[in-house]
């Protein structure tokens, strides 16, 4: 009897620990949002430089949100349990991408099938975002709300797909903006770095943006002179390239995936680092400067790995192409069996 | 309706939930949720243009009448990291297509299932990114 309490108490003190655990972060790793200091010493260009050249796509983080689920809280990773989860989810995925004939009973969707999204691996991280400590997006100023609330106004009674302007710049295939070219989406994620004296070049796959950035030390140009992808100056501190982006084009791209969310003011400085930690892993981080539109600056953190794999393929793209005029004839059909269905009911 | 064709126009109702995907652009503002349609039909064309693919086919109908069709596939760039290449999809090759109709009533459909005569799917995925020596999930 004795015996059988004393194995029921250490089952219980088992399931206690082990559930203690499951909402622990995971031993070993840092709780902490900044990355652990690298003493990784990259291989030299022959003019000096700190070697990043590669390619170094976004796809492992496919699936680590940009902003932290509100439950987590101040945890930068995730529990065991919900790693497990991620394993989990990725393994399904996996499986659905290794059957190879459509079942007879399948049940067709309108959103595309599976085999066009990339997949990501599993990751600890809890958000893109690791600063502020909560890895979320900050308030809003309240000239960014202000302005978000006029343009809400400005969109009613209009429909999305009244003209083509109505699409986003990434939709018409002009540009996802300065992040949105770099933070992973559903494909598509392909970065390179290429190095020249006196020169650092970084390639984005998705709509083709190249960013150039001069080392010379030479100023941004007048104000007067803005684009989307804004006027980008770089320097190396040690072994991390820093960059420093200003003069950009206003309320125009967001912050988010594809440059979505709230567009950002002409005024945002935008600082990118760039630091090598291990001859195939290289840590990005992107403080978003704009206090016009958030009422604190904000960081992106994406540990990336190098993927010799993963080439950078042509993108030419021309205003959504064939989507563009299926989805303005789409909203004239709609629009036409609304009228139908109101002359019908009169 | 349109011609008989081997074309069968069904409405289905709103579907059960499926995943969220955004593609590139929104597919419901494209195409019709209540306008499925099954097409069989022989490959004339791959336009392998972005954001995303368009598989042009060629319908006959029992009577012989021939219908073209535009069916939207997927980016170019993830097609060739699973493997796909623009010699994959010749011109003769017979294919089925389960998707929605364009809304506008015109000749053009998604590919939600786009497979071969035997039900093998077209575009065969693989894990991770779908490159050919991708480590996959978890490596």
């Amino acid at each position: 009897m004795k015996q059988r309490v004393l194995t029921s108490l250490m089952v219980i003190a088992a399931g206690l620990v082990s559930a203690l655990l499951a909402t622990m972060p995971i031993i070993g790793q840092s709780a902490a949002p900044k990355a652990k200091k690298s003493t990784y010493t990259p291989p030299k260009l022959p003019w000096g430089d700190p070697d990043l050249q590669g390619l170094w796509p976004g796809t492992d983080l496919i699936e680590v949100p940009l902003q932290r689920d509100l439950k987590a809280g101040e945890r930068a990773e995730v529990t065991q349990e919900e790693f497990a989860e991620r394993q989990a989810k990725a393994e399904r995925t996996a499986a659905n991408d290794r059957v190879t004939h459509v079942a007879k009973d399948s049940k067709v969707g309108i959103n595309p099938p599976g085999y066009w999204l990339e997949h990501g691996i599993p990751q600890k991280i809890t958000s893109l975002v690791v600063d502020p400590p909560n890895g979320r997006i900050p308030e809003l100023t309240d000239l960014a709300k202000q302005k978000a609330a006029q343009a809400k106004q400005a969109k009613q009674g209009h429909g999305p797909n009244e003209t083509w302007e109505d699409q986003s710049l990434y939709d018409r295939c002009i540009t996802r903006g300065v992040m949105g070219s770099i933070l992973p989406v559903i494909y598509n994620n392909g970065t390179q770095i290429v190095q020249g004296p006196g020169y650092v070049a970084i390639r984005y796959e998705m709509i083709h943006e190249t960013k150039i950035i001069p080392l010379d030390g030479k100023p941004h140009p007048t104000s007067n002179i803005k684009s989307y992808m804004g006027d980008a100056r770089g320097h190396f501190e040690g072994n991390t390239l820093v960059i420093e982006t200003t003069n950009f084009l206003g309320d125009k791209n967001g912050i988010g995936l594809n440059g979505g969310g709230t567009p950002h003011s002409a005024d945002m400085v935008l600082t990118e680092k760039w630091t090598r930690t291990a001859p195939d892993r290289i840590e990005y981080t992107a403080t978003i400067n704009d206090p016009k539109t958030w009422v604190r600056p904000w960081t992106v953190r994406m540990p990336l790995r190098l993927n010799p794999e993963f080439p950078l393929y042509e993108y030419a793209c021309h205003e959504g192409n064939y989507a563009m005029f299926n989805m303005l004839k789409g909203a004239r059909a709609d629009e036409a069996a609304a009228e139908a269905a109101k002359a019908g009911k009169k | 309706m349109r011609k008989t064709l081997s074309i069968a126009v069904t409405s289905v109702g709103l579907l059960l939930a499926v995943s969220p995907v955004w593609a590139h652009h929104a597919f419901a503002a494209e195409y019709d949720g209540k306008k499925q349609v099954h097409l069989e039909g022989v490959v004339t064309q791959m336009e392998w243009i972005n954001p995303h693919t368009w598989i042009h086919i060629d319908v006959t109908a029992p009577d012989g009448t021939v219908t073209s069709w535009m069916i939207e596939g997927g980016s170019p760039n993830i097609l060739l990291r699973r493997g796909f290449n623009k010699g994959s999809l010749e011109k003769g090759q017979k294919i089925t297509v389960d998707g929605f109709m364009a809304k506008d009533g015109s000749n053009r459909a998604n590919g939600s299932n786009i497979t071969y005569p035997d039900g093998k799917k077209l575009f065969l995925g693989s894990s991770g990114t779908g490159a050919p020596v991708d480590p996959g999930p978890g490596k």
